[in-house]
Parts: structure tokens; sequence; C-alpha cells
């Protein structure tokens, strides 16, 4: 099939035209729907000439966590000082690594979890963000 | 008409031309590309987290966000935020303002201000306490302006082995500014400073859920009054020409040259001359880095306790190739140029090498203009494979102190002071 394409344009160049034979495996037109999305474009903001500088609030994108035993926990506590991104935004961590974060957000920053939940919230993340479990 | 019939439509008519038109040179490459375009995917998401092996990429792997003030930037967390900077904004020496990184501690960060309530306090263990409001500040004071890269002290926490927890940055967290302002000193000296004082704090208007006195209430740093780089400190009002955006501390910070940005007071508010050393957590326990050389410690001797730790401070040396990126593929005998930048927070950047796996030699890259000893400083180098292959890249700096950055990893429990040689795969193919 090549071969005979190539003639056909030698034909051609040898008839006094410039022929520029492009035998490339040329891949064109390809178009398909995507899985990542788009990001929308912010529209330019309203500002005021007093004294006031300010900026809309601060976006808190939609967050699945592993569902399991102690979501609900991880959702009430957790997100008192800070969204659950920060446990996603992890690497699987040991499991002893999650008991310390949890105990450090007791003991050293104060979130005063009570016992039951403080166990619920560790053993939960020890279930879906360690590096024997993690999927997501 | 609906898009499907109009596909169907379309492909008909290419099919009946390349049909028809079976003498025109043409119709063999319209087939072909109908042929392979059913075969082509899309382009793929990132993996949503790495690890437990070292994050492989330049960059964190969390999706674009559009953030007030800001282009779309990489999210590591929404709620406070942290945001990291993709790769191709360290093209130029200057970051742009809506492309910094952002690295908040608390949830409680500013959405607004009213400049004609705000001021700038200096207080505590000085002769004469006073308050400046922007225009005050503006026009009392000399303005100065430096050129200063601010770096999160854990950029790069995702490359430690073992990980450690924390945000999990890519090589992002790092930008470089002209930032313009007054002299802390020239503030320090309006003030007094009492002879017995000891250090300096800084508080800005980030605040949090915790109980009083714990570091999950407040964010402070200080600095001790007899450390030289206080002499070098800017309260900056101006970032890049232009007003801080609010995520990087509107309407003041504390500029801090050559030192982590841990120091560098976002929507400073309070100067506080303290008499005492500062023993807030944000001192005494959080970034602190072990008293050993380049950092370094292991999990064991962590376990053990028997790591001395000190506050974390300058920044060592690191460079970085910003393009080309890896994402395109190079012909071979195509000679390109090496791109990226150098800082220390030591001093000028003095050289700037890099290597290649055939080679295996370090060769100069041709140094840019200087903006100032802790600024960025771009570079480049022509570069040229000689074989189609995975070839390997790497870029290491020099400072003015004679700091070379290392090929052997950094490990702390807090994940910093990263600052091992960068390498990038290029992939070479064959051009004939």
């Amino acid at each position: 099939m090549r071969k005979g394409f190539a003639a056909v344009l030698l034909a051609i160049a040898g008839s006094a035209l410039v022929a520029v034979v492009v035998n490339a495996d040329l891949t064109k037109g390809s178009y398909r729907p995507t899985d990542l999305g788009s990001l929308q474009q912010a529209a330019p903001p309203e500002l005021s000439t007093d004294s006031i500088y300010h900026v809309p609030a601060y976006p808190v994108p939609a967050l699945e966590l592993a569902p399991g035993e102690g979501r609900q926990e991880v959702q009430i506590y957790c997100n008192t000082c800070h969204s659950p991104r920060y446990i996603t935004m992890q690497p699987p961590l040991p499991a002893a690594t999650w008991e310390a974060e949890v105990n450090k957000m007791n003991k050293t920053f104060g979130a005063a979890i009570p016992d039951d939940e403080t166990h619920k919230i560790i053993r939960y993340l020890q279930a879906h963000y360690t590096p024997e479990n993690r999927k997501q | 008409m609906n898009l499907t019939r109009g596909f169907l439509a379309r492909r008909s008519f290419l099919k009946m031309f390349g049909a028809a038109g079976g003498g025109l040179a043409v119709s063999p490459w319209l087939n072909a590309s109908l042929a392979s375009a059913q075969e082509l995917p899309t382009v793929k998401p990132i993996e949503g987290f790495t690890g437990p092996g070292a994050n492989p990429h330049w960059n964190s792997v969390g999706p674009y966000i559009a953030e007030p003030q800001k282009a779309p930037l990489i999210l590591m967390t929404d709620r406070p935020v942290q945001l990291e900077t993709p790769r191709g904004y360290f093209r130029t020496a200057f970051t742009p303002n809506e492309a910094f990184y952002v690295r908040w501690h608390l949830e409680g960060i500013p959405n607004g201000i009213d400049l004609r309530e705000w001021k700038l306090q200096v207080e505590g263990n000085v002769s004469k306490v006073f308050a400046l409001s922007l225009p005050e500040l503006m026009q009392k004071f000399k303005a100065v302006s430096i050129a200063a890269a601010n770096q999160c002290s854990g950029n790069s926490r995702s490359r430690l082995q073992p990980r450690v927890a924390g945000a999990q940055w890519g090589n992002g967290a790092m930008g470089n500014a002209m930032w313009t302002g007054v002299r802390l000193r020239e503030l320090l000296d309006e003030a007094g400073v009492k002879s017995n004082s000891v250090q300096v704090q800084f508080q800005g208007l980030e605040t949090g859920m915790g109980p009083a006195g714990l570091g999950s209430s407040r964010f402070l740093k200080s600095l001790d009054l007899n450390n030289p780089v206080l002499d070098e400190c800017v309260v900056a009002y101006l970032m890049n020409g232009e007003p801080l955006p609010m995520l990087n501390g509107f309407p003041v910070r504390l500029i801090v040259p050559g030192y982590f940005a841990t120091y560098w007071m976002k929507c400073l508010t309070w100067i506080r001359v303290l008499d005492a050393p500062d023993e807030n957590f944000w001192m005494k326990t959080g970034y602190r880095v072990p008293d050993t050389p380049r950092g370094n410690t292991t999990p064991e001797d962590v376990k053990a306790d028997t790591v001395k730790t000190v506050p974390i401070g300058r920044m060592p040396v690191r460079s970085f190739l910003i393009s080309p990126d890896g994402s395109s593929k190079i012909p071979l005998g195509m000679g390109i140029t090496l791109r990226g930048i150098a800082f220390s927070g030591f001093g000028r950047v003095t050289r700037v090498e890099v290597w290649d796996d055939e080679d295996k030699n370090w060769l100069d890259a041709k140094l840019d203009d200087e903006h100032g000893a802790y600024s960025f400083r771009t570079w480049e180098a022509p570069w040229t494979a000689r074989s189609p292959a995975r070839h390997v890249l790497a870029v290491r700096a020099t400072d003015e102190k004679g700091n070379v950055q290392s090929d052997e990893p950094v490990w702390n429990p807090g994940g910093y002071l990263w600052n091992r040689i960068e390498r990038q795969e290029i992939v070479v193919g064959s051009a004939v």
C-alpha cells in the first residue's frame, strides 16, 4: 500500500510538481471525553472603594473518606480544626504513626476528643490509611 | 442533529472521500488517522497519593484548585489552605504573586481586613510602645526592596524515606519575590529595645480553634535579638510591586532573607520584644531540626530520644531543573537548553553544574544575572544527547560559603531541610 502511494507521488514529482513525501505515521483528530474534568475560571471580584479589603470564602471541594466504622467520628472531631484532606493528603502511614498523630491532636493541641471516639478514630485510620490497606 | 450523528456523518464523508479519491495523495493518511484515533487513550489523572515509597514527581499530586487572587495551583489542603506552585512557574527568577505557594497552620485565616482598624503594633520590652496604620508605615519610614526566596521548611517532604507525616510537598513550596517595605530594625529602634531583652516575637492574624496557650490557638515565631539577620529583615507591604495576596499575608509580611518561611510571619500585626526566650509550641516543639550536619538523624535515634534539636534556621543550597520537565520526548541530535533556578540561604549561588548519564561529568551551567544574595538565580546550559535512551540529568549548586549539594538523602522526623541533588529523566528518541 505504502509503496504504491510513494510511487504515485514520485510519478507526480516526476511530472514537474515539487511534491513533499510525508510518509510519517501520522495520527490526527483523536478526541475523547476526559477523566480530568475542567476547572472553571473565577469571575472577576466585585471590589468596593472603602477601607475593607476582602476575598471570597476559601473553597473546600467535596472529599470522600473511605467508608467504614469510625468515619463519622473523623468527620465530626477532626473536622473541627482541619478538613479531612489532612488525612488523604498523607502518604500511607504505619498504624503506630496514626495512633501518635491522633494522640498529638488531643495532648499537644488540646482537641479533647472523648476516649471512645479517640479509639474509634485511631482504628478507622489504621483500617484504611496504612501501607497495608490504603486504597484511595 | 445530535453530536453522534454529526460524527458519523463526518466519518462517512471521509470514507467516501477516501474511496472516491483513491488516486489522490491525501487519502492513505486520512484512513490511517481514523484507524488510530479510535485507539488513543486520553490523559489519565495522576495517582491520588504517593507512598510508602518516595513521591517520584517534581510536584505533589493533588488536584488543581482556584483560590481567591490565585492562578490554579496544586491543592495540598483546603482548610486551612496549603497550595503548591506548579513547576513551570519557576522558569523565571521571580515567582508571580498569583502562583506563589501558600501555607497556613491554623484554620482562622483572614478573608478580609479593614485597614481603618488594622495597625501594626510594636510592643513588649521596649521604651515606647506604638502602633502604625498602613499609611503611617509607608510614609514615616524609608522604603527598601530586597529580592528573597521564601521556602517552606517542609518543601520536598514527600521525598523522605521513610515518609513522615506532614504536608506532602513536592518541590513547589517555594517562591521568590521582590519585597518592598521598611526595615524591622528601624521599627525596633523607634520603640527602643530594653537592654535585658532576648528575643523578638512575631504574631500575625492566624488563629485556631485550640485552647489558649497551645499551638492550636496562635501561630507565633521568634528570633534572637543578637541574630544578625534582624538587620536584613523587612516588614513588606509590596510583593513584586503589588499588594500581597490575602493568602500570602496581606497587608504586611515579615521578610527574613535566607531563612525558612516559618519566620516570615504573614498578616504581621504584633512585633513583641521579649525579656525571656519564647517557649510557645511553634518554637519549643515545632519547626525544630536535629543539631547535626544537614539536620540528619534516623528513626532509631528519634525513638531512643537521643536527638538534640535546635530551631530551624537558614535554607541549605538547592538547585532545580525546570525545563525540560520530562513531558516531551527529545529527538536525537536536537541541541536543547536546560533551564532552572538555584538559591541558598547562606548567600550567593556561585556555581551550578549539570550532569548526564552519558558524560558522567559535572559541567558548569551559565548563571544568569544576580538579583541579590538570597534571591533565586536562573541558569541555563546547552545539552545534546548522543544516543536515544532514557537519560538521567542531575543538577547541583554551590554557594559563596562553599556549600555544595550532596547526593545523600536527608531524614528527620519533621521532614525538613531536604536539599539532595535533583534528578530528571529525559527520554531521547531516535530521529531517523
